[in-house]
Order: structure tokens, then C-alpha cells, then sequence
């Protein structure tokens, strides 16, 4: 670092004041995901249809939503690699719970209860082990999601044996799928109520200035009395509270409980809240960087989706935006010393 | 001795003329001038933030000045790296270490400058010179040893000693003694002595008026990146010292404080630790009176009341905090029943440095009703509560919302201090309370702290400075190898008391 430092004359140095570098770092995704966009519509011109950008809104409320989930655990320097099988076992559970309820002869609202009983308790199940394995017995979050990354998939292959769960009710896909509110359909709708929330709860609860205080420093945040472990406890119940929402309604949209459903969410989730901007090293991210970062992955797998980019060139591209966007954190915590 | 006679050669070994420095708009040097002589000792004094650091980081060519000359040996120096600096011998200890935790005390001394011998490392001759080295310097210090574990001040022996491998011509200390004990800064003095009389120049950076009454032949104050004046170590005074760096008249370095003492606060019984820093400890503090803890660094003082806050785990015995048994301490649990700990590291275990003054300030107290509602932050009550006490505190510049991380030493504790003010607190536990913090702040503290006596709170204060704990308490616990060596008060509160109840231990160890 010294000799990037030395190398640079002092003039440099000195103008390159932290307001103006600041500013510039925040303009960069904005830019970026423009330019994304007219490089891929300069190669295909459906890539700016009005159809085509509803897509790329509603694909990113759910990528949205994943890279939200992360970003809260990421806040805290965890982050959550079971998140993706998270999702395959809730898309599983809530599938198999409203299949059998239908079968028992429950009327439609019930079927739908008993559906989003099973997926929330999943999901939150799968948070509070996570949490629990992280804060109280004191496995790194690495370690920890590895390993709850086989089991949720191991429990969504033996529920689902492997093939698709059929009999998703209409009324649950209307609810979390087809349905629309002023024309904007359900998932987006969802995401942004979701996002709203969460941005709040991250400015102005206790529990949200404490991911802060916890990420930045957390031996300070022990000794300053802040409960670390039951808070960290919530966070990763949090975070698998928020996958399971978004396994419900992909779900919904693909009409069957998919044990394949999570695949590589984890790592895009993590791409999406990294490269918008949230820290690995804890303490700097939030809703905005999430959403601004799922609506660049998502851009990206969509243009090279058009533009007939072959699919494991694009897990290629992904794998490399996840080092990308650390590599440039690192850089602005160097220019900020 | 030669050493006077080279004192005043025509030329001196270091010239700087008018050396500026700017970042990002702060001028941290303007227009400085400093000489340093071969063979002398030339302090530098002034506040945090006075531009001492950055001005030894120009001299040892850590980044170039922005103007001005600067001259080494009768030589022009231009374009100077770390790397060059070093080979012309200039040699900095600075106070953040840059030793390799994972490397041995001797892998780091030659660390870059490896001894080979057809491209294979030269182990034996490089363990010949580093103990050659180390046994010349006095230290007692294991050149196989890895650095992540020694003690700091062994730490510290190891960077001393790495910064007089080769051929060194100015020597730059930077608050050497910071974390050495008493013996060692002994050593540490006789060997600037040796130095000296070997014609290398010496800048010393320090806060501490002992050190500079014993080592300065010229002291250079600093203020705001400006110098101030160069004055002659033995013609000027204490007083006239600290005026020059603060800028305005100190009449005592510590407030008179008027104790009365009251009911016990904290009484501790028969206290053990895990870790055995600290051994079937009896020790109370009462409210209205400052009970100090002296003692040799890494002599369980910390510890103890670290314990009573519920940050080191305790085997046996019993805390009782007014009356009551107070089991299994516990940072949250100690805050409701009244307890404050303010570490002696700031950075590790009080603040969270990219977060704002007033998250810092207020996270002590999210617990309670006034600052938040079902677990919803009122955050103007929080900003109102805050500012004035910040306000109250003089944090300097009084803007609240800017990180913590931006701030000097000083400010660092007053936001540390802040938190004390923002609850309701009877027990408040210091530790190290002044280190890292110049004069000004200093004096601010130990105000704080009168204050607070005087209202009727118990505060015990964990110094190693021991004029600072002789000055302000009102009765003086000595620890020693985990245990209390002393319990003195009144008239029997002399340095020689301290110091000879540490000596008494000593006897009784080797005698046993």
C-alpha cells in the first residue's frame, strides 16, 4: 500500500479529497448499469422493450430481495452461504404442506395457510440454526452455512424425492405471482414494500444500529453492552425469514415446489449485495446497495441471456463479479485510511 | 567526554526549512523548521494533531513534504523513500509496530535485508548478529521467539531493536515508552545515553514531562502544524512547556479534588480470573472518593476491574456492588446497575470508527426508554441528547455527525466520556484513562472525573502513570503478580511507597 501511495505525486493526493471520491464511488453503479444497458441494446434492441425492461424489474425483486437477506448478515461480517438450498427446501415444504391440505379437503385459505406455515417455519427453522451454530457456539459464518448448505439440501431432495411438488393452488400463485396492483405485478410490489421496511428498520431500530455497530466493531459492541449474540441470533433468522419470502413467491411462479429452485442463489445473492456496494468487512451497506447491486447482476444475466451468451460463460462473468466487487471495497477502504 | 565538543558542530545533521505538508485541505505543517544535531536529543512536544507525526513521517520519507528543504548530512534530500531514508540512516520507531506477528524477533530484524549466501538464508550468522545486537542493547528479549507472543513492550524492544540494525545516523522514537515498564524505560534511557555519546542524533517524540527533564538537550514545540518555539531543555520550565503547546496557562496538571468518602460501591472478595492475571483479590471503592490501582504493566490491574465488568471471566470469589451480590458480571447487566468501563484501548474495545460521534456516544444507553420505544430509535432526542453533551465534554469541532475514526486521542475519549453522561451511572471504572492523549485532554479528564467525585460517584482509576494515580486518588491500591501489594492512603501515597511495595514482593518471592 505504501508504494501505491508513494508513486502518486502529492498534488494528486491532495485533490483527491474524500467528498469529491466519495460522490464518485456512489455515481459508479448508476453509470455502469446505464452503460450495461445501451451495450447490450447496441447489440440487440428488444434488450430496451418496455416488455423486456418489466422483465428485468420483476426478475430483480426477487434477486432483490435474496441480496437484501445478505446484506443483513453481511452487515453484521457473516454472510449466508445456504441461503440458494434455503430456498429449494422452503420452495419444497411449502409445495408438499398445500398439496397435502388440499388432499385433506381444507378450504382454499386454509390450504394457503397451512402452505406459508410450513415455508416461514422452515425458513426461520434454517435462520435460528444458523444463528445459533454462529453466535453461540462460535463456528465462523463460513463454516457454519457449509454446512447448513448440505442440510437444506439434503432435506429438500429426501421431502420432494427429487422430482417437482405439484399441486400449488391458484390462489396462492395469484397472491404471490400473477397478481397485480396498479398494473405493477405482485413480486415487485412485495419487494418494494419489503425493501421499505427493511430500509427503516435499518435507520431507526435499535436492532438495525446495532448490525452497524456490530460489523464495524463488535468487540466494542460487548463491551459497550450491546446483546451481539441474541442480535446476531436475529439476523440470521432474518436474513432466512427474507429467502424464505422469495422462495414462496418463486414458487408461485413456477407453480411446483422445486428442490433445484435455490441452484446458484447464494452466490448471486452475495454478487448482488457486494458489487451494490455492501462491505464484506462488515459495517457498510443497505437496502439501496442491494437493490442498485441485483438490478446489475440481474441486468447482466439478462443481456448476455439476449445476446445468446452461453450459460456457463455467464457463471464464468458472475464468479468474476463477486471478486470484482471486493476487490473495489477493499480499494475505497484503502482510500478512505 | 567527546560528546560536548560535537555538540554544537558548524552544521547539523538534520536541516528542515519551511517544510509544509497538506491532506485533503488540513494543513498539518506549515512552514516548520527543526535542527537536529549529531550526538543530541531533540524532543518533540505538542498536542495530538499538532503535526509531530507527520512531520517524523517526512523525515523518515514515509510522504514528501509539499514544500520546503530539507537537508541531511550537508546533503540536499529529495525524493526520499522509507527504503532510501534507512540506507542514508535514518531510522524511525514508530508507535503502530511494523513487525510481522507470524515471524521471529529475528526474521523481522532482518526482515528485507536477509543475510544469504548463495540465495540460502544465512541462519547462524543472522542469530549471531541479532543476539550480538540484543545482548549490546540490554534487552531481554529471545530472538527466536515468535512476535505474536511477546508482550507489547517486548514488541516494542524488538522494533527498537530492528531500527539499530545497521548503520544508523538519526534515530526517531515515537513514544517509546509507551508501553514499557518501569525497568525497561530505565534500560531504554540508559541506551539513548550510549547512543548519544556514539554521535547519532536522537528525535524523541513524548508526552511525558519526566522524560524530557531526563533525555532533552533542545525541545521543539509544535501547535496546529505551526512551530512554536526551540528552547534549551534545561533553561525552560514544566509550565512554560505546556503553555507553549496548549496555548494558554495551566497552572496545575492535576485539579485539587475534594473526596469524601461514603458508603462502599464495590466490594470484591477473595476475586480469581481464569486466566490467573488476577489471585484471590480483596479490594473495595467507595462512593465520593477516587480509589486508584498502581502497578507494573501486565500486573493483573486491568484485569480486576475488567472482571467487575463483566469482561474477564472470574473462577471464585465475590463482587458486591452497593451491598448487593453481583453475579456472573455482565457488560449489559453491569450498565442497569450502574456501572461504566472506559477501556484503555479505544480503538479495539470503545469505538466503532467509521460510525458517527453520536452513534458512538449514544451506544451505551439503546437499552433505555428515553432513546428508543419498542425498539424504535428517537432520534431527535438522541441528536439533542448527544450534542449537549458533547457540547458539555468541548469536543472540538462540535459537529457530532462526523466519524469517530476522524478524530484526535483526545476526542476519542471525551466521546468515550460521553457515554457517561448520557445515564445514570454511580460506579465508573478507568482504565489507562490518559493514555494516548496530550496534556490538554489530559487535564480535561481528570476534571471529568472530579466531577463526578464530587457529585458523589464511586470512580476507580487503573493507571501505570504513576504520578497520575498518586495525584488523583484518594486511597491507592499496589498490585504485584495478581495480587495487592499495598493498600496505601493519606501521607503513606509517596512514589517511594509505591515503588517500595514492589520491591517487598520481589523479596518475598525470592526468599520463598
Amino acid at each position: 500500500m505504501s508504494d501505491l501511495e508513494l508513486s502518486m505525486t502529492t498534488e494528486q493526493t491532495n485533490r483527491n479529497n474524500s467528498f469529491s471520491s466519495e460522490w464518485l464511488w456512489r455515481a459508479v453503479l448508476p453509470i455502469a448499469l446505464v452503460a450495461l444497458l445501451l451495450g447490450f441494446a447496441a447489440v440487440d434492441r428488444s434488450v430496451l422493450s418496455p416488455a423486456n425492461l418489466l422483465n428485468i424489474a420483476q426478475q430483480t425483486s426477487y434477486l432483490a430481495l435474496f441480496a437484501m437477506a445478505q446484506t443483513v448478515v453481511i452487515l453484521t461480517r457473516g454472510f449466508d452461504l445456504a441461503l440458494g438450498p434455503a430456498v429449494s427446501m422452503v420452495s419444497v415444504g411449502t409445495a408438499l404442506a398445500m398439496a397435502g391440505a388440499t388432499a385433506a379437503g381444507h378450504d382454499p385459505s386454509t390450504v394457503l395457510l397451512a402452505g406459508l406455515g410450513a415455508g416461514f417455519g422452515l425458513g426461520i427453522a434454517c435462520g435460528l440454526f444458523n444463528g445459533v451454530v454462529i453466535a453461540l457456539l462460535g463456528v465462523s459464518p463460513f463454516v457454519a452455512t457449509l454446512g447448513s448448505y448440505n442440510i437444506a439440501i439434503g432435506v429438500a431432495t429426501t421431502l420432494s424425492a427429487g422430482r417437482p411438488v405439484q399441486g400449488v393452488p391458484k390462489l396462492f400463485s395469484q397472491l404471490f405471482y400473477s397478481g397485480s396492483i396498479f398494473g405493477i405485478p405482485a413480486a415487485i410490489v412485495i419487494t418494494l414494500a419489503i425493501g421499505l421496511v427493511l430500509h427503516l428498520m435499518l435507520g431507526r431500530t435499535v436492532f438495525g444500529r446495532s448490525l452497524y455497530i456490530i460489523g464495524t466493531n463488535p468487540r466494542a459492541a460487548t463491551v459497550a453492552g450491546l446483546p451481539v449474540k441474541r442480535i446476531l441470533i436475529g439476523t440470521y433468522v432474518l436474513c432466512s425469514t427474507l429467502a424464505a419470502l422469495g422462495a414462496i413467491m418463486m414458487t408461485a411462479r413456477t407453480g411446483s415446489g422445486e428442490p433445484n429452485l435455490g441452484g446458484s442463489l447464494s452466490l448471486q445473492a452475495i454478487a448482488g449485495a457486494v458489487v451494490g456496494g455492501t462491505s464484506l468487512a462488515g459495517g457498510r451497506g443497505g437496502v439501496g446497495t442491494a437493490v442498485l447491486g441485483a438490478l446489475f447482476v440481474t441486468i447482466l444475466s439478462n443481456g448476455m441471456n439476449l445476446t445468446r451468451i452461453d450459460g456457463y460463460i455467464q457463471m464464468v462473468v458472475l464468479g468474476a463479479i463477486v471478486i470484482i466487487g471486493v476487490l473495489l471495497d477493499r480499494l475505497r477502504l484503502e482510500r478512505r485510511r | 567526554m567527546d560528546v560536548v565538543t560535537d555538540l554544537k558542530p558548524a552544521e547539523p545533521l538534520l536541516a528542515l526549512r519551511g517544510i509544509s505538508k497538506r491532506f485533503t485541505g488540513v494543513r498539518a505543517l506549515d512552514r516548520v523548521d527543526l535542527d537536529v544535531h549529531a550526538g543530541e536529543l531533540h524532543v518533540l512536544f505538542g498536542e495530538n494533531g499538532a503535526g509531530k507525526s507527520t512531520l517524523i513521517n517526512v523525515v523518515s520519507g514515509t510522504f514528501p513534504p509539499d514544500e520546503g528543504t530539507f537537508q541531511f548530512g550537508g546533503e540536499d534530500i529529495r525524493h526520499l523513500t522509507p527504503q532510501r531514508a534507512r540506507a542514508i540512516g535514518i531510522s524511525p520507531v514508530f508507535q503502530e509496530f511494523s513487525l510481522v506477528p507470524s515471524l521471529t524477533v529475528e526474521e523481522n530484524l532482518f526482515l528485507g535485508r536477509e543475510i544469504t549466501r548463495g540465495g540460502v538464508l544465512h541462519a547462524r550468522e543472522m542469530r549471531k548478529r541479532a543476539t550480538a545486537l540484543i545482548d549490546e542493547l540490554g534487552f531481554d528479549l529471545d530472538p527466536s521467539q515468535r512476535v505474536d507472543d511477546l508482550s507489547r513492550a517486548h514488541q516494542q524492544m524488538a522494533e527498537i531493536a530492528k531500527a539499530l540494525l545497521g548503520r544508523v545516523r538519526l534515530l526517531i522514537l515515537d513514544e517509546p515508552t509507551a508501553s514499557l515498564t518501569e525497568r525497561e524505560t530505565g534500560r531504554l534511557f540508559e541506551l539513548i545515553a550510549r547512543l548519544k555519546s556514539q554521535n547519532i542524533g536522537l528525535i524523541y517524540v513524548s508526552h511525558r514531562m519526566r522524560e524530557i527533564r531526563a533525555l532533552a538537550d533542545r525541545v521543539t514545540v509544535l501547535r496546529d502544524g505551526r512551530h512554536i518555539r526551540t528552547l534549551d531543555a534545561a533553561t525552560s520550565t514544566d509550565s512554560e512547556l505546556v503553555e507553549l503547546m496548549t496555548g494558554r496557562k495551566i497552572d496545575l496538571l492535576f485539579p485539587t479534588i475534594t473526596h469524601k468518602p461514603d458508603k462502599v460501591m464495590v466490594d470484591v472478595e477473595n476475586l480469581t480470573l481464569a486466566d490467573g492475571s488476577v489471585g484471590d483479590v480483596n479490594f473495595h471503592a467507595r462512593a465520593g472518593e477516587i480509589t486508584g490501582v498502581a502497578g507494573l504493566v501486565g500486573c493483573g490491574k486491568s484485569e480486576l476491574i475488567r472482571a467487575i465488568y463483566g469482561i474477564e471471566p472470574i473462577v471464585s470469589g465475590t463482587v458486591r456492588i452497593d451491598g448487593l451480590p453481583y453475579e456472573f458480571p455482565a457488560p449489559r447487566r453491569s450498565l442497569k446497575h450502574g456501572i461504566a468501563y472506559f477501556p484503555a484501548n479505544r480503538i479495539a474495545e470503545g469505538l466503532a470508527l467509521s460510525r458517527p460521534i453520536r452513534e458512538n456516544a449514544s451506544m451505551t444507553v439503546l437499552d433505555l426508554p428515553a432513546f428508543a420505544r419498542f425498539g424504535v430509535l428517537r432520534q431527535a432526542v438522541e441528536r439533542t441528547a448527544i450534542q449537549g453533551v458533547m457540547e458539555q465534554l468541548q469536543l472540538r469541532p462540535p459537529n457530532i455527525e462526523r466519524t469517530a475514526g476522524a478524530l484526535s486521542g483526545g476526542n476519542r475519549q471525551k466521546v468515550m466520556l460521553g457515554r457517561a453522561l448520557t445515564r445514570e451511572l454511580t460506579v465508573f471504572l478507568f482504565d489507562e484513562p490518559s493514555v494516548g492523549i496530550d496534556v490538554g485532554a489530559k487535564l480535561e479528564v481528570y476534571e471529568f472525573m472530579k466531577r463526578l467525585v464530587e457529585a458523589g460517584a464511586a470512580v476507580i482509576v487503573v493507571s501505570s502513570e504513576l504520578p497520575e494515580v498518586l495525584a488523583l486518588s484518594n486511597r491507592l491500591y499496589v498490585m504485584h503478580h495478581g495480587q495487592i501489594a499495598a493498600e496505601l492512603t493519606g501521607a503513606e501515597k509517596t512514589e517511594q511507597n509505591v515503588l517500595a511495595s514492589f520491591f517487598r514482593e520481589h523479596l518475598v518471592t525470592e526468599v520463598a
